[in-house]
């Protein structure tokens, strides 16, 4: 479906996943370009910002990718050890771009990007509320103990968030990386978390902050201040009066607070096709022209310094605001390990928010845990006794297998037609599913650091059954996980037959009136993508403005904080699974229903029998042999049911109500790409699944005998 | 029309053998019934001849043709289900032209013997209507027509009455009747009701476990039965069979072939009155049947009944003697020992 | 007592149906309000009402294109076209399931049971160099190949439980008929099921209509992206456009509940009740 250019010298392809007005102005650009360079036209590319890094990963070592492509800086690191990008060369134009957004974009004194726009956190403030923002953190407190009331606060921000709270160990002097190597447990370090635990427990803060509750907040009147990116000027309702001003300076070090900062830049893909137009116009996007219609249109933060001569850019209230906050921020590094930092760091907030550790304690656990990932390289050992015995058992798999098909070669030759209904399916699954399979799970018998694959035979599994030094209680361990997974299918599978079954039989009864729309309506969540069901209800359990509080609220039960405890946060994630799965039960059952002849039922009456007796003795029994392939079959999928676990409840607290898919994906593409390690992740839920699938067979068969 | 010729024909499933060598010719126009209990493979023989089951060997020749490893639609054979089979998304005129349209049959023949069928059926009304919307009987006529508008070769039935209630069943089989002198043609029958295949069949075949156990006219099984199973299974009331010994000890019969372990003897043969060979015995039950009367007697512990005209009363005691021309003598395996009775009946029989 | 009983039941019908329907009044709320942030209050009833979301929705348009209107056809061609081929791929493997008994019958079972197991963390990379291999990378027949394989299994349980509980004496009265096997399939075996064809479908339609990821990941061209893509790019990494989301949403689900209404009476349907059973 590509439609084919016309023939011209050259033709450069950018991705982006910009949208609203950054896509606009970029599409300005990109036409002005065309314009003027009518032999060397751009097509810019919207990509989904969910499929992006994957698309780019999976797309640029095979040259499909774009020529150009525009991310954040974080991960140079890593992709210029993947292969995924080019160097780009110095030139003298490059004294053109802000020092802060320009000198981050080098790796091993390469440069390997050209910047767009830098994006960091400033101080929001509520005009009608404060005449100043507060320059200094006593200032802060003091007015924030002053505005504290019911549901009011002087400041709100996302405290459990380490992006967010990077400002502060900054501004305390603490620093992520210490001459490379990961010290997230620093005497500045611990003094933050401290200063943010203090803040928690004045309630001069709100406790269990997300953004949308922040942004609520604000724009009620309720906080007068927050911290937030340029992005937060598109949640400010409108005739909110706000002003930006730079982050306080930490009065205890007189720092100011520091914001990571996250260079949004234009990459030179690997293998781009036509590289040198390419590099032609990222420095027309780039520099001051390109620069001028992005920060005027699009709103960006662009890192022309040329442009900020501009008055239109340079006395923007907001532009402007992040433009002074600039010099007091710190880039994010972008070496691969940062990728290891987040998770660890962020439960180690949440764990001292939540009371259930001191500051020291939880960064002395955050910061082991980070070396002990870094650590867990594993050594690679020679395939060939791997190779070796995966020929013997090919060999003896193809003599046996080829015995038996001899000794049922005849009884094969009779049913040849039997061969030719199935091969049209079975080919097109053993290409499309199988196979990719099969290369995926060989994966796992690989350590995928940076790019390159190291062969290191069973390590992955070894290091994931063994525990090494990681509690079994700890939500890290395959075995936590594996059994939150089952409690997870059963409770699941339990609840989707229980409401399907019931509704099913409700609804049987033929003289119903109304019968037909409640069969609709009862199938709707059906018909909703999952994905759309599983961000309404994060929503609807939001612990402030969620229905389900409101709800609760009504019988005088007060607000429950969801995602915080293990029990509730995985009955949120049960909720949703549950209102999305019924249906699907609830058909099969009232198929099987009515396959039930009434007499058995009637004849079930005349001998007495109670309603309930008839559903017990007559209608369940019928019933088992119809649902139990649906039952099977739900129970794997609930088992690989990814997206209802990482959408609802991301796995909070602390990965707890993560299930096996959700931490493979995590392993994967969240905890810096290790393929193989999640590849044997991935491996070990389909061991598990077969066995029990074997199991079940065995159940149902010794039941049909019995 | 055809004749068919089933050569010692063998056939298991698995483990268990059904048919275990089974041979049969069938005459052209001749209705021949395969009778048995259930289990006896008399189905899986049915369904071997229409070519649903392969033969494990034998052969199954049509019209001097082996057809053996034909296909079923190569063998121009019709066939009626027990469950009649009817296609539940075609009307009845559909479905009784299904078989002319897969045979390519010209549009204008298919009207006319559509049509032609559903005369002889009296199923005209119902032409346009579908399966569902028709009685059990109604469907078992279209089931009938779907057969008879093909012309086929031979017609098979497998238990296609089993699903009608008694008085339908009745007026089926006479239907059946005539279907086979109008259209004298070659019919297979195959049923669990001996009523059925006495009163259908040209000739019957009966089967148990896989094996033959006598092929004959319902006369022929009915007077000389091969062996004790053929003799209990043909024929309502269920012949009498004493045990040699008892039959010896009361003296009921003249005189025994050597090697007798069973004497038969049919309801009718029973009769009330004295002399040699009379035996006092006791009435515990009497069926009425209209016109006579099955009379349940006990001799001692030995059970017998009668067919009468006019019988005693229950609880009385009479005398009976058995008729000598209508005993049956089997051997310790079952099987009928030939006396002067079937010589005597044979001649009687040649014309 | 029985008043009471059926009052019984309408009450519990009528608040879950509520429970069902209350998430999708949500949606409709944050579509149907001018702002596009997460609307937070329990009540589902809007305060203003604005269609300007769906305005934005319906008319995005990539340089001379309308976007919505492409991306429709889109998906509605890969959903119809992964509707045939898989029904059409699933009919005729679960007619040999059913219907024969032959060596790798049992294999070939839990072969398709074993391809759900298979999480789809590790196989999405691998997919794409086979796509590419196949050359049907940026194609949206690659597309279809991909979705009708995810969801033939399924299908093949569905339909395979359907076929065995249709008798095979219909199937016998065709070759004695004159047909062969493939007419008895074709004449006789799919007509009667219409009911589990029509679950299949349906099934294979939403598997087609709801994916992102995979398409986003193969496809490089807006105007070959499905709708669900396009709806994936109101949520970003720091912001979610809340209304066009959920008015992007609705756009989504509308064919899919109206494919649902329609079919309802088939999803449960017992066509072959009182004529097969005599």
């Amino acid at each position: 479906m590509l439609f084919a250019p016309a023939i011209l010298a050259a033709h450069v392809v950018l991705w982006h996943a910009y949208r609203g007005e950054e896509e606009r102005a970029l599409e300005h650009v990109v036409k002005t370009w065309n314009q003027t360079h009518p032999d060397e036209t751009v097509d810019a590319v919207a990509v989904p910002y969910d499929a992006y890094s994957q698309k780019l990963s999976a797309a640029i070592p095979r040259g499909n990718g774009p020529d150009l492509f525009i991310a954040a800086h974080e991960r140079i690191g890593d992709w210029r050890a993947s292969g995924l990008i080019q160097q780009v060369p110095e030139s003298a134009d490059d004294d053109g771009y802000l020092p802060e957004t320009f000198t981050p974009l080098h790796d091993g004194g390469k440069l390997f990007a050209l910047p767009l726009a830098f994006k960091s956190l400033a101080l929001f403030y509520r005009r009608d509320q404060l005449a100043q923002p507060p320059d200094t953190t006593d200032e802060l407190i003091a007015f924030a103990r002053q505005k504290r009331g019911a549901g009011k606060y002087g400041f709100a921000y996302e405290t459990a968030d380490f992006f967010y709270h990077a400002a502060w160990l900054h501004g305390f002097g603490g620093k992520i990386f210490d001459d490379g190597i990961p010290r997230l447990d620093s005497p500045e370090a611990i003094r933050s978390v401290e200063f943010v635990l203090a803040l928690d427990r004045e309630h001069l803060v709100p406790g269990d902050a997300t953004h949308v509750l922040i942004a609520q907040l604000f724009n009620e009147g309720n906080a007068a201040m927050t911290i937030a990116g340029p992005w937060f000027t598109g949640e400010i309702a409108p005739g909110v009066d706000f002003g930006v001003a730079r982050l306080p300076i930490v009065s205890e070090t007189g720092k100011r607070a520091a914001p990571l900062l996250s260079i949004e830049s234009v990459f030179l893909a690997a293998r781009a096709a036509s590289s040198q137009a390419a590099l032609r116009f990222a420095h027309f996007l780039t520099g001051a022209d390109g620069a001028r219609i992005r920060a005027i249109e699009g709103r960006q933060t662009v890192a022309a310094r040329a442009v900020w001569d501009d008055p239109r850019v340079k006395d923007d209230p907001i532009l402007g605001a992040f433009y002074r906050q600039l010099p007091d921020t710190i880039a994010t590094p972008s070496v691969p390990a940062m990728a290891l930092i987040w998770e660890p760091v962020q439960n180690a907030l949440r764990k001292v928010l939540r009371g259930a550790a001191t500051p020291a304690a939880a960064l002395h656990d955050a910061q082991a845990r980070i070396m002990a990932s870094i650590h867990l390289l594993p050594t690679p050992v020679s395939p060939l006794p791997y190779a070796i015995a995966l020929g013997v058992f090919c060999l003896v798999a193809l003599i046996y297998l080829s015995r038996r098909a001899a000794s049922r070669l005849g009884q094969a030759r009779k049913q040849r037609a039997a061969y030719a209904y199935l091969a049209p399916a079975a080919i097109s699954m053993a290409i499309l599913v199988f196979v990719p399979f099969a290369v995926g799970a060989s994966m796992s018998l690989y350590h995928h650091q940076a790019g390159r694959f190291t062969f290191i035979g069973l390590q992955n599994f070894i290091s994931i059954l063994s525990l090494r030094e990681i509690p079994i209680t700890d939500p890290l361990s395959f075995y936590f996980t594996l059994g939150v997974t089952i409690l997870w299918t059963v409770a699941n599978v339990t609840l989707h037959v229980i409401l399907g079954v019931s509704l099913a039989l409700l609804l049987r009864n033929p003289l119903l009136k109304l019968r037909g729309v409640y069969r609709v309506l009862l199938i709707i969540p059906w018909a909703v993508p999952n994905y759309i069901t599983a961000l309404i209800w994060k929503g609807m359990f939001h612990r402030q403005f969620g229905a389900i509080n409101g709800l609760l609220s009504l019988f005088g039960i007060a607000p429950v904080s969801w995602f915080s405890h293990f029990a509730t946060s995985f009955a949120a994630n049960l909720a949703t699974n549950v209102w999305l799965g019924f249906p699907f039960m609830m058909v099969v059952t009232l198929g099987a229903l009515s396959r039930i002849p009434k007499e058995l039922e009637e004849a079930a009456a005349l001998d007495g029998a109670s309603a309930w007796e008839r559903l017990r003795h007559i209608i369940l029994p019928l019933l088992r042999p119809a649902l139990l392939p649906s039952v099977i079959l739900g129970a794997v999928w609930t088992f690989n049911m990814f997206n209802i676990v990482f959408l609802v409840s991301g796995g909070e607290p602390d990965g707890a109500t993560d299930i096996l898919v959700s931490q493979a994906y995590r392993w994967a593409f969240v905890r810096g790409s290790r393929y193989g390690y999640a590849a044997a992740y991935a491996v070990l839920i389909f061991l598990v699944l077969v066995i029990w699938s074997a199991l079940a067979r065995r159940l149902s068969d010794k039941e049909a005998e019995a | 029309m055809a004749t068919l010729s089933v050569q010692s024909v063998k056939k298991s499933h698995g483990a268990a053998t059904i048919l275990k060598g089974i041979s049969l010719d069938i005459a052209d126009g001749e209705f021949l019934v395969l009778v048995g209990p259930s289990g006896c493979g008399k189905s899986t023989l049915l369904r071997c001849i229409a070519g649903l089951e392969e033969l494990d060997s034998g052969a199954i020749v049509i019209d001097g043709a082996n057809v053996t490893q034909s296909e079923p639609r190569d063998r121009d054979l019709a066939m009626v289900f027990q469950s009649y089979a009817l296609y539940p998304h075609l009307t009845v005129r559909e479905n009784l032209a299904f078989g002319l349209k897969m045979r390519k049959t010209p549009p204008s023949e298919i009207v006319t013997r559509v049509a032609e069928a559903a005369r002889m059926l009296e199923i005209e009304p119902l032409l346009d209507r579908l399966p569902k919307n028709l009685s059990g009987g109604q469907r078992q006529r279209v089931a009938m027509g779907r057969a008879v508008v093909r012309r086929p070769k031979a017609f098979l039935f497998d238990e296609p009455l089993s699903n009608l209630d008694a008085s339908l069943r009745g007026q089926m089989r006479i239907e059946l009747m005539r279907l086979h002198r109008q259209l004298s043609a070659t019919m297979i029958y195959v049923t669990h009701d001996q009523v059925e295949a006495m009163t259908l069949a040209t000739r019957i075949a009966v089967m148990k476990a896989g094996e033959l156990q006598q092929v004959g006219t319902p006369d022929e099984l009915y007077q000389h039965p091969a062996n004790q199973f053929v003799a209990k299974f043909i024929g309502t009331p269920e012949m009498n069979l004493i045990p040699a010994d008892d039959a010896r000890k009361l003296a009921l019969v003249h005189s025994l072939p050597d090697g007798t372990a069973q004497v038969g003897v049919r309801a009718e043969d029973v009769h009330v009155g004295h002399g040699v060979g009379a035996a006092d015995a006791m009435v515990e039950v009497v069926e009425h049947l209209g016109w006579e009367a099955l009379v349940h007697l006990r001799i001692g512990a030995l059970a017998l009944v009668a067919r009468m005209k006019d019988p005693p009363a229950v609880g009385a005691r009479t005398s009976i003697t058995l008729d000598a021309a209508g005993l049956h003598f089997f051997d310790g395996t079952g099987a009928r020992i030939f006396s002067s009775n079937d010589r005597a009946s044979a001649q009687r029989a040649r014309p | 007592m029985k008043a009471v009983r059926n009052a019984l039941v309408h009450v519990v019908l009528v608040i879950a149906s509520m429970i069902t329907l209350y998430p999708i009044a949500w949606v409709v709320k944050m579509a149907l309000t001018p702002s596009q942030g997460f609307s937070l209050s329990a009540s589902p009833i809007p305060e203003h009402v604005t269609l300007a979301n769906f305005a934005d929705v319906l008319g995005a348009r990539d340089g001379g294109h309308w976007l919505f209107g492409r991306q429709l056809a889109n998906s509605l061609a890969v959903s119809l076209a992964v509707t045939a081929v898989g029904v059409v791929l699933a009919c005729s493997a679960a007619y040999a399931l059913s219907r024969f008994r032959f060596p790798g019958r049992e294999t070939s079972l839990r072969a398709f049971l074993f391809s759900q197991m298979f999480p789809g963390v590790v196989t999405s990379i691998p997919l794409y160099v086979l796509l590419e291999k196949l050359g049907l990378l940026n194609h949206l027949a690659g597309l279809i190949l991909v979705y009708s394989t995810t969801a033939i299994p399924f299908c093949v349980f569905m339909l395979k439980s359907y076929f065995d509980s249709l008798p095979r004496e219909l199937e016998e009265a065709v070759l004695l008929d004159g047909g062969t096997r493939f007419i008895a399939f074709i004449r006789v075996v799919l007509p009667l099921s219409r009911p589990a064809l029509a679950v299949t479908g349906l099934f294979c339609f939403l598997t087609a209509w709801n994916e992102f990821i995979l398409a986003a990941t193969f496809m490089n061209d807006p105007l070959s992206f499905t709708l669900p893509v396009q709806l994936q790019r109101y949520v970003g990494d720091y912001s979610t456009e809340w209304g066009h989301f959920a008015a992007g949403a609705i756009l989504v689900s509308i064919p899919v509940m109206a494919l649902f209404f329609a079919l309802e009476k088939h999803l449960i349907g017992g066509l072959t009740q009182g004529s097969v059973k005599g």
